[in-house]
């Protein structure tokens, strides 16, 4: 979606597990749920 | 980390995640988004799904040093999915957009990276996230900060004024996900970079379950 908006250069982050420890952690289990920092340039 | 373009077993479904526009009533879900989120700013040591204030910013690998350096006031509602620092640290002098700035945590990270010669824009649409953020941003004698009300499909910001857009947790609770993109995209100068945090699934979402508001908060 990033690159369909125009943006470049896009890059992923390793996954942060965000919910292990808080109460949507086993929501978030059964989805496989991570947080990842996405970074991408305007050319 | 990997450069984008091929999804191998076990990442993210990113795009059939953020495609998911509209699953829901797009006005119904902004308020229930509202709801959620004066709950933080109001009662920031309640029971939420996810991890807030400084035991979050740990959780997520925040500079120790930044986070220490900031007040009660001005992390304590931080309810942030990631990092949106780890790929690249902001450079002094930028000029940075805060997509869903909350409390204001990630603005202030930000506004000490870029340092007084830089200026940082958080924009929010709940209003009592924005009376603590700028409650805490008067403190903190933050003359290069600013709060704004306002949308992040329709950000407050003239085409191309922002070096740098961040965000955190925010893109994954927008109605409409392209124009959030676009909305991003015509706020940055030409080589300017968009660098947030969000959150993506790796298991395949029931259309079912997409349909259900409660599930995209709670």
């Amino acid at each position: 979606m990033l690159e369909d908006t125009g943006f470049v250069d896009v890059r992923i982050s390793d996954p942060f597990d965000t919910f292990a420890g808080a109460s949507g952690e086993e929501k978030a289990r059964a989805f496989a749920v991570y947080g990842y920092t996405f970074l991408a340039r305007r050319p | 980390m990997r450069e984008s373009g091929v999804r191998r077993e076990g990442e993210p479904m990113t795009d059939e995640l953020l495609a998911a526009d509209v699953a829901v009533d797009p006005a119904l879900l902004r308020e229930q988004v509202k709801e959620k989120y004066r709950e933080v700013a109001t009662n920031p040591d309640g029971s939420f799904h996810f991890h807030t204030g400084r035991r979050a910013a740990a959780h997520l690998g925040y500079d120790a040093e930044a986070v220490e350096s900031l007040p009660d006031q001005a992390v304590e509602s931080f309810a942030g999915v990631g990092n949106p620092f780890v790929l690249r640290r902001l450079e002094p002098g930028e000029r940075v957009v805060d997509v869903g700035s909350g409390g204001g945590f990630d603005t202030f990270v930000a506004a000490g990276q870029v340092g007084d010669g830089g200026r940082v824009v958080g924009v929010d649409m709940t209003q009592e996230m924005l009376d603590r953020a700028r409650a805490a941003a008067a403190a903190l004698g933050l003359g290069h900060v600013e709060f704004r009300e306002g949308l992040a499909e329709e950000l407050p910001v003239e085409d191309g004024w922002a070096d740098v857009v961040i965000s955190n947790g925010v893109i994954n609770l927008c109605p409409d996900k392209q124009s959030t993109f676009a909305e991003i995209f015509r706020a940055l100068r030409p080589g300017g970079f968009v660098q947030f945090a969000d959150i993506a699934n790796g298991n395949r979402v029931p259309a079912e379950a997409m349909r259900d508001i409660d599930l995209w908060t709670d």
